[in-house]
């Protein structure tokens, strides 16, 4: 039997209660790896990551389509570009106070410096989150395709 | 010097990382990778790089088998039944050549801890010393990569995003562009 024999989607009532339960548990610890960066092991390209496979594991579980239409693509993309814009504007920040690209010192006093550092964290995070989701939905598109034309 | 629960993860990892290369059932590979994976973190953890061991297991463990599953969905499997993949004396000569170089390699890196410049150099003592004033992080790694080297991470962040985006485009999708 080939894997084209098989139903990609399968509604599973053990997998689907799997991913209800664990589902919030594994967004809130990438917010916090996204977020305590700063303060501890972790960072943007981490909690993005583990805040994609959020959205990965509920596909998995729910079926692509119903999941790809919940999560408008159209701001999968925006994310990817508030992210980076957020972090060129942290850099042009400083440069508009007179200093270097991402010259942190120029925000002043240290708490603001940390926080800039924190939102260079999120913005990494909202890319790396934008592209892994985008990523799948457009591999998975490509295979509903395929079932497409099989069926046709 | 090397604990049993670390010499049993590197078994662990050299086992599922033969049975991904062997294994003729992709799905079965894939999973094998999954778990190689998971390993790898845990070495990452004994190597105290918590910030790559988050990493791998998030990405190697978790979006890469997603990613793979849904593509092996559009691959038929070999006709044959065999469990093991049949490898040819070449592929054994010229993975034997590589691992023996790469191997050569690793009595010249530092151990843990020791005296090297990798630990104790002038830059690595200064991030130590002033990342806190600098820039009151607490994580010495993410001022580094967020601080001292902006300009680096700022080239990665757009990498990811430019890479991103040419996917996009290249295989353009009703439901993104």
């Amino acid at each position: 039997m080939s894997y084209e024999d098989q139903i990609p989607y399968v509604e599973s009532t053990i997998i689907m209660t799997t991913v209800r339960v664990v589902a919030p548990f594994v967004l809130t610890l990438g917010l916090f790896v996204m977020f305590h960066g700063a303060g501890s092991a972790g960072g943007g390209f981490q909690g993005g990551v583990v805040v994609g496979s959020v959205i990965l594991m509920l596909a998995f579980a729910f079926g692509i389509e119903a999941v790809r239409d919940w999560i408008n693509p159209a701001a999968v993309l925006g994310v990817i570009g508030l992210g980076v814009g957020t972090f060129v504007a942290i850099g042009l920040g400083s440069v508009a106070l007179g200093g270097a690209f991402l010259e942190y010192g120029r925000y002043g006093s240290l708490t603001v410096v940390k926080y800039s550092i924190e939102l260079v964290e999120l913005g990494i995070g909202a890319i790396v989150t934008g592209v892994v989701v985008g990523l799948f939905f457009l591999i998975a598109g490509g295979y509903a395709d395929a079932e497409e034309e099989g069926s046709a | 010097m090397v604990s049993a629960l670390e010499v049993a993860t590197l078994v662990f990892v050299l086992g599922t990382a033969l049975t991904a290369a062997l294994l003729r059932d992709v799905l079965g590979a894939i999973i094998a990778f999954a778990a190689y994976s998971l390993g790898v973190s845990i070495l990452w953890v004994f190597l105290q790089a918590p910030d790559v061991a988050l990493t791998e297991a998030a990405v190697g463990a978790g979006v890469m088998t997603i990613l793979f599953l849904l593509t092996i969905v559009r691959t038929v499997r070999p006709p044959t039944d065999d469990l093991l993949e049949s490898v040819g004396w070449r592929g054994v000569a010229a993975g034997g050549a590589l691992s023996t170089l790469l191997l050569v390699t690793v009595p010249s890196l530092p151990a843990i801890g020791s005296d090297s410049p990798v630990t104790t150099g002038e830059v690595t003592a200064y991030y130590l010393e002033n990342a806190y004033a600098d820039t009151h992080v607490e994580n010495a790694v993410t001022a580094v990569l967020a601080a001292y080297r902006g300009f680096d991470t700022l080239g990665e962040a757009v990498v990811v995003f430019a890479a991103g985006v040419a996917v996009l485009v290249v295989l353009r999708q009703e439901e993104f562009v």
